[in-house]
């Protein structure tokens, strides 16, 4: 035993360091902290990406099976309508005899669509009426089994132009006369723009991720260090309280960051390599990276809303279970910004993770965005983040603390 | 030096410490006896500065418990009630740890861990995470923790709490070597054998009052009792809460 002193206390910045570096590598030990980094950082793009490359498959097969198979279609009375049959015909529908009761095939879905050619189709042609025709389909089915009926649509109004043409042509007059309107449309989405489900669904899957990224360590260096007391202890060190919660929290940031840049990179390489035709967004390098920079204020308002309930609670348990609710706030948000779709402005762009979301979406969309408004969200988060920081130090600062 | 003057501390309507007042001299190891639930640890919180009292007076070395905490949590050593390690680090980088929060820069740090693994017996599972240890290797690595900085005051809350018979008596040298380089020490307990083998002041309390202070011999005196747990049981009145 050597001989007693006095002792100075360490400096504010060291004393912050010091936490700050126990933190990590005492959680970088953690199998659990681990596993949920890189579950975040899979889970998304996998999900997203399977999600659509099944959705692409569907599609893929059944406008394949379209345009190689004749489509079958039943019909009632095709002994009136002999031309629109062999018209259907070189139009790849197979005519097929009517079942018995047509209303009850389509309703057990036997059949899609069933066409009725009524008994005075042929009278009524003749004489340059209307002629009645019923198709049966039920619009409740929606999507690509809507196929056969939009294709028989399709060409039975075509047969019914050429007719009507023709008819107009035998009287002297120009088909083009009952074309008043030339209908064009032109589309300024960008590519990237028109994938909106993976817009729709990339900023959840990384709010979310920074959540999950974070959690594990707000809740292991506040309620958990309370639980295993280790807490009473370490209070008990020449370290101002505000200084161990801020060790603390930049531990909690650098894992949540790091969270929320590896799921970053992980749809960057997804996107790239994913064989889905239908996907045409990109995320290069620097996307990624004003991506990271622009949204890094959440990171700070994320971790340090788990940090105030952590310290809240008392077991790592009770953490735990209002930790779920939590991390479910942010997304909130998410949701009103898939249903309204929103332009970025000064009325949104303050709202911590609606504005992160915003941000991702335009920068993946390749649109500009004004840096006032990144502003904004930026400083606005980054102040939310502060007085989240100064309620757990006050919390901190409590007796309660020791529980 | 620890000097407490009525110190007071209530939660709620529970009034936990009224008026302790004792001193804990240098070079001497002073003993608060007391059943559970005394006012022992929360006195001893108050005097690490966990706590804040609500009336009363501490000097640690002269400083005072509430208006300058630094210097009195700086020039103390504690080991707290049921204390836990981290378990993912090892014992030697839980040693590190506060020793950094108290300032020891590493070339210092790793010449002081291994003097105390010595002091302390734990050699053989310095640097083995903690994860696994038993209570007394947990202790040990608590307590070394609490001495790193070489604190001139060391305080122990029920030190012994969970420890075997062999790694109770380990403690109890180590103690009595801090003492004997002139160190301040001052545990609590409730175990009245081990104070009296131990200290060389008693401070015994119950209900937050001190029913009774001094040497053993002028405990026994006062009490006029010829055994200390006779003594010990006559000062608070009753031998509920004792072994």
């Amino acid at each position: 035993m050597s001989q007693i002193q006095i002792k100075k206390p360490i400096s504010a910045s060291k004393a912050v360091w010091t936490v700050f570096s126990k933190e990590v590598i005492d959680n970088l030990r953690d199998r659990r902290t681990l596993t949920t980094i890189l579950f975040s950082m899979l889970l998304g793009p996998i999900l997203l990406l399977t999600l659509m490359w099944f959705a692409e498959k569907k599609v893929k097969d059944e406008t394949d099976l379209v345009s190689a198979k004749a489509i079958e279609l039943p019909v009632v009375g095709a002994d009136y309508a002999p031309n629109l049959m062999a018209y259907l015909k070189s139009n790849n529908f197979e005519i097929l005899e009517a079942p018995e009761n047509p209303e009850a095939a389509v309703i057990d879905g036997s059949r899609r669509a069933i066409l009725v050619i009524e008994e005075g189709f042929a009278q009524a042609l003749r004489n340059g009426k209307p002629a009645p025709i019923r198709v049966i389909h039920d619009s409740s089915i929606s999507g690509l089994e809507e196929l056969a009926f939009n294709q028989l649509q399709m060409s039975i109004r075509r047969y019914s132009q050429t007719i009507g043409a023709l008819r107009l042509q035998a009287r002297g007059v120009s088909p083009q006369t009952l074309n008043v309107i030339q209908f064009n449309t032109s589309d300024v989405a960008t590519p990237e723009a028109r994938n909106s489900q993976v817009l729709n669904m990339l900023p959840y899957i990384v709010i979310f991720s920074i959540m999950m990224g974070g959690m594990y360590l707000a809740i292991d260096t506040t309620a958990g260090e309370r639980e295993k007391g280790s807490l009473e202890p370490l209070l008990a060190q020449p370290v101002d309280r505000a200084q161990l919660v801020l060790g603390k929290w930049f531990a909690t940031c650098l894992y949540s960051s790091a969270t929320f840049l590896l799921v970053l990179v992980s749809f960057s390489v997804a996107f790239k390599y994913m064989p889905i035709e239908s996907v045409t967004v990109t995320l290069t390098a620097a996307k990624v990276a004003f991506i990271f920079i622009a949204c890094f204020p959440f990171v700070l308002v994320g971790t340090s809303a788990e940090i105030v309930l952590a310290s809240y609670t008392k077991s790592f348990k009770e953490a735990q279970s209002y930790m779920g609710m939590v991390t479910l706030i942010p997304t909130l948000p998410l949701m009103m910004l898939i249903l309204l779709s929103p332009q970025p402005d000064w009325s949104n762009m303050w709202i911590p993770s609606f504005s992160q979301g915003l941000i991702m979406i335009e920068t993946v969309k390749g649109e500009a965005l004004a840096p006032q408004l990144v502003a904004v969200s930026m400083l606005t988060s980054t102040l939310i983040a502060g007085v989240f920081v100064s309620l757990s130090i006050w919390l901190y600062k409590r007796e309660r603390i020791l529980g | 030096m620890i000097e407490v003057n009525a110190l007071e501390k209530s939660f709620g309507a529970i009034r936990a410490v009224n008026k302790v007042s004792f001193t804990a001299p240098d070079g001497k190891i002073t003993g608060l006896l007391g059943p559970n639930g005394a006012g022992k640890s929360t006195t001893l919180r108050m005097l690490y500065t966990a706590l804040k009292p609500d009336g009363g007076q501490a000097l640690v070395d002269g400083w005072d418990i509430v208006k300058e905490t630094t210097a009195v949590k700086t020039n103390m050593g504690v080991l707290t009630h049921n204390a836990g390690v981290y378990e993912r680090l090892t014992a030697r980088e839980n040693i590190a740890y506060f020793g950094r929060l108290n300032g020891m820069s590493n070339k210092e740090l790793d010449f002081r861990i291994d003097e105390l693994a010595d002091m302390l017996e734990m050699t053989e599972f310095i640097d083995r995470r903690c994860k696994g240890f038993s209570q007394g290797q947990k202790t040990k690595t608590a307590l070394a923790r609490a001495l790193v900085h070489k604190p001139k005051n060391i305080i122990l809350d029920e030190p012994t709490n969970g420890l075997d018979v062999m790694a109770t008596r380990g403690l109890r040298q180590v103690i009595n070597n801090l003492k004997d380089v002139g160190h301040c020490v001052l545990f609590s307990s409730h175990i009245m054998q081990e104070v009296a083998v131990l200290c060389d002041e008693i401070v015994i309390i119950a209900h937050g009052v001190v029913a009774a202070s001094g040497t053993p011999d002028e405990i026994r005196h006062s009490t006029g009792q010829d055994n200390l747990e006779d003594a010990f049981v006559q000062a608070i009145g009753t031998d509920e809460g004792l072994l």
